[in-house]
């Protein structure tokens, strides 16, 4: 190639980009786009005929459910078409985010406490209260904790999807077989029923929780386990969401400082650090492991029958420690703007599904209790716990005195803002690096403490 | 001049004029398709590597210089990712070397069964990522994995091993599972270099009373050193980015001892949400891998011209 032809696909290259840099630089910085002018679309009764169409995303779980449900729904709604999508739990959140920070949100979708902070005040989520002021007459019937979790800034942001509280289970036929008949009320009683289970030979690894890295339910595990221990409020924040928890003797060193004992004297499975909640199940369901911490809603797969051979022997005991108190949490309906964007008749439309399916139709949560009857879902509708069908239901694997008792005390998750999912993620790593014996107990509260005020301060 | 010669005139302008063109023409697709899908985005990544992109504040995007930059190499998780990231480069790319030259090596040999073995070895190539790192995190699961099973029943163990779960077995987990799903590539890589080595070498330094070994290291691997080069460029590279199997198979932990520097890059923008860090942290590990690239090139080149010199 000639000299001249050489300088010439030089210079278009060079031109291009030259463009593409002029192009890049003056990009507006993906400034959220400003919100559409919409044309006033006509009173949905005109448009009974043409239905509007609402995307609905969930995390996989009982994914037949809830399509039965839309369809029920959509009987029942003729010009409200659901478009069910779903994603997994472990990538649900990092997911949506892509989603939302991509201007392509659904406008119906399942939230999560822990997320409703940082969601919230991104603009995503769009609030209930304000737009459907009805949803409020609801409160008077939910779970403080429940209602808490579903709060950002004084508006409500869901509609109950499920609430559960955060349990301490063991395999009742392992511990007689110890010689215990009575579940452990103390953290050392876990410790001597442990150490009997193990030199048994019942199980070798008595305990194992889920603590993978990626799992994001171990938040909730590790402040139950504080919460056991502690009374009252102020466990892990006060009331302007300083840190409490940084200092020895508090149950949240108390109850890091157990875990890495347990790991040491080989009471804890050390698998529990790479382990999600599905693992978890089966292996407590194979007989591995007498004592975990798990959701409640799980209670009802773990003694399905026909599970393993220890179906019906799980049962839920109170989070050991003096307050017996544990973490109670929400997963609920929620809205984006995008309902909005697409005008009235969406709304309508979204309300209705939101009632529908987190509220009362026919004066009944119909599809909270088929969550509660048919899957063993927890629930926040207190006058649910009443119910004959929903009673019936969990007796069947577990103990309805114990399970309402357990709700009584179980409490939000303290310090609930924008920076809480950073700093869960986070925190993972710290304890575990405390459970391994990379750095002290203290070590791992103080970065946490660090990291925490360093994330408010942003 | 003729009016035959007048009317040829414009004809033979126009055909310079095309021949000239031509080439521009007929490479500006591609060149329209680079500046838009690769150009483009570098700029503006690094455009934005300069702005503050909270995701949770879509609208305020102040201008923080190297800020981004600062808060990056400035983290709880840099030094020790960087670490982590150079353990497992170096533990991948010796390791995928010797098993796909060994694998290579088998290959170019005259043996039975070679084609459905070499169908075998090029199998997990051919799987995505994602599901290598399953099959993985499967093979080495605590309670039910058919690896404690098989080490178990063959009584070298007597309680199964939490593979994913110990740091230290963790990373070489990581780095078995690399070299499973990496090395086939390797080894064609070489097998394609052995292959184009002449037989004339090998009898001339058979005649000269050369064994095995000497023949391999004087012959073999000298003339190997194209492929050497490439298969080192490849794999650091492909070494450095691993992400997909590191989500599925330990998700960074624990303890974050596999949590590569490619990881947090993911997490800054998914997990904290900090866009204007996870973009800066991208240029990096960019910077970091061209940095090496150079330096292996220029390397393997002084040595070429040493031994061709």
């Amino acid at each position: 190639m000639s000299k001249v032809n050489q300088r010439s696909i030089f210079l278009v290259f060079a031109l291009l980009l030259i463009a593409s840099l002029i192009v890049a630089c003056g990009a507006p910085a993906a400034e959220a786009p400003p919100a559409e002018e919409v044309e006033e679309p006509p009173p949905a009764e005109e448009e009974a005929a043409e239905p509007v169409s609402l995307d609905f995303v969930v995390w996989a779980y009982g994914l037949d459910v809830i399509q039965d449900n839309i369809n029920n729904f959509q009987t029942a709604n003729p010009n409200c078409e659901i478009n069910l999508q779903n994603y997994g739990w472990l990538d649900y959140h990092d997911t949506m985010v892509g989603r939302f920070a991509a201007g392509d949100p659904p406008p119906l979708l399942y939230g999560s406490d822990h997320w409703l902070q940082e969601w919230g005040s991104a603009g995503w989520l769009d609030s209930i209260s304000d737009n459907f002021p009805q949803v409020l007459d609801y409160d008077d019937e939910l779970a403080p904790y429940a209602l808490q979790g579903m709060t950002y800034e004084d508006e409500i942001y869901g509609l109950s999807y499920y609430a559960d509280t955060i349990d301490f289970v063991y395999n009742e036929e392992q511990l007689a077989e110890a010689g215990f008949d009575s579940p452990p009320e103390s953290w050392q009683d876990v410790w001597d029923m442990s150490v009997a289970l193990k030199e048994q030979g019942i199980t070798d690894y008595p305990l194992i929780l889920a603590f993978s890295q990626e799992e994001g339910a171990s938040i909730e595990a590790m402040i139950s386990m504080i919460y056991g221990r502690h009374q009252g409020s102020g466990a892990l924040f006060d009331e302007n969401n300083n840190p409490t928890f940084n200092s020895e003797g508090t149950a949240a060193y108390e109850a890091i400082e157990w875990l890495r004992e347990a790991y040491e004297a080989e009471l804890f499975d050390p698998a529990s650090l790479t382990t999600a909640e599905l693992d978890q199940v089966a292996s407590m369901q194979a007989g591995a492991h007498t004592f975990t911490i798990l959701p409640q809603y799980n209670m009802a797969a773990l003694n399905l029958p026909d599970s393993g051979d220890y179906a019906g022997s799980f049962m839920i005991g109170l989070m050991p420690g003096d307050s017996h108190a544990t973490v109670g949490y929400v997963r609920f309906y929620a809205m984006t703007p995008e309902a909005e964007n697409m005008g009235p008749a969406a709304m309508d439309c979204a309300w209705k599904f939101l009632e529908y399916f987190g509220g009362k139709t026919d004066n009944e949560y119909t599809v909270v209790k088929r969550w509660a009857v048919e899957n063993g879902l927890g629930f926040a509708q207190l006058p649910l716990f009443e119910d004959p069908d929903v009673q019936e239901a969990f007796g069947q694997w577990g103990d309805v005195d114990v399970i309402a008792a357990q709700a009584e005390l179980a409490r939000a998750k303290e310090g609930l803002t924008p920076w809480f999912g950073t700093w869960d993620v986070f925190t993972r790593a710290e304890i575990h690096k405390a459970i391994l014996g990379q750095q002290s107990t203290m070590d791992t509260l103080n970065n946490m403490a660090d990291y925490w005020n360093e994330l408010a301060t942003q | 001049m003729t009016q035959q010669q007048v009317a040829a005139k414009p004809k033979r302008n126009w055909a310079i004029l095309s021949q000239r063109i031509y080439p521009y023409l007929s490479i500006l697709p591609v060149a329209i398709v680079i500046a838009l899908f690769a150009i483009y985005p570098i700029l503006h990544a690094v455009r934005m590597s300069f702005y503050q992109y909270i995701l949770t504040r879509p609208n305020v995007h102040p201008f923080v210089g190297l800020g981004n930059f600062v808060n990056v190499i400035t983290s709880y998780y840099f030094k020790e990712s960087i670490q982590v990231t150079g353990i497992y480069t170096a533990a991948s790319v010796v390791g995928v070397i010797v098993y796909g030259l060994g694998v290579a090596l088998l290959m170019n040999t005259k043996i039975r069964l070679s084609t459905p073995l070499k169908l075998v070895i090029l199998l997990p190539w051919a799987l995505p990522a994602v599901v290598s790192g399953l099959l993985w995190k499967w093979i080495l699961n605590s309670d039910f994995g058919i690896l404690n099973g098989i080490l178990y029943s063959v009584g070298l163990i007597d309680n199964y091993i939490p593979f994913l779960a110990i740091p230290s077995l963790a990373k070489a987990s990581l780095v078995m599972a690399f070299i499973w799903k990496e090395g086939p590539l390797v080894a064609i890589f070489f097998l394609a270099g052995l292959q184009l080595i002449p037989h004339e070498l090998y009898e001339a330094a058979r005649i000269d009373g050369g064994t095995s070994w000497k023949i391999f290291r004087n012959v073999t691997l000298p003339l190997l050193r194209p492929v050497f080069l490439v298969v080192i460029v490849y794999e650091t590279m492909t070494a450095i980015l691993t992400f997909d199997t590191i989500y599925v198979m330990t998700g960074g932990g624990p303890a974050n001892s596999t949590a590569l520097i490619s990881w947090f890059a993911y997490a800054e923008i998914f997990k904290s949400l900090n866009l204007g860090n996870g973009v800066a942290l991208a240029i990096i590990i960019a910077m970091i891998t061209l940095v090496l690239i150079i330096l292996y090139l220029r390397v393997l080149r002084t040595e070429e011209s040493t031994v061709t010199g």
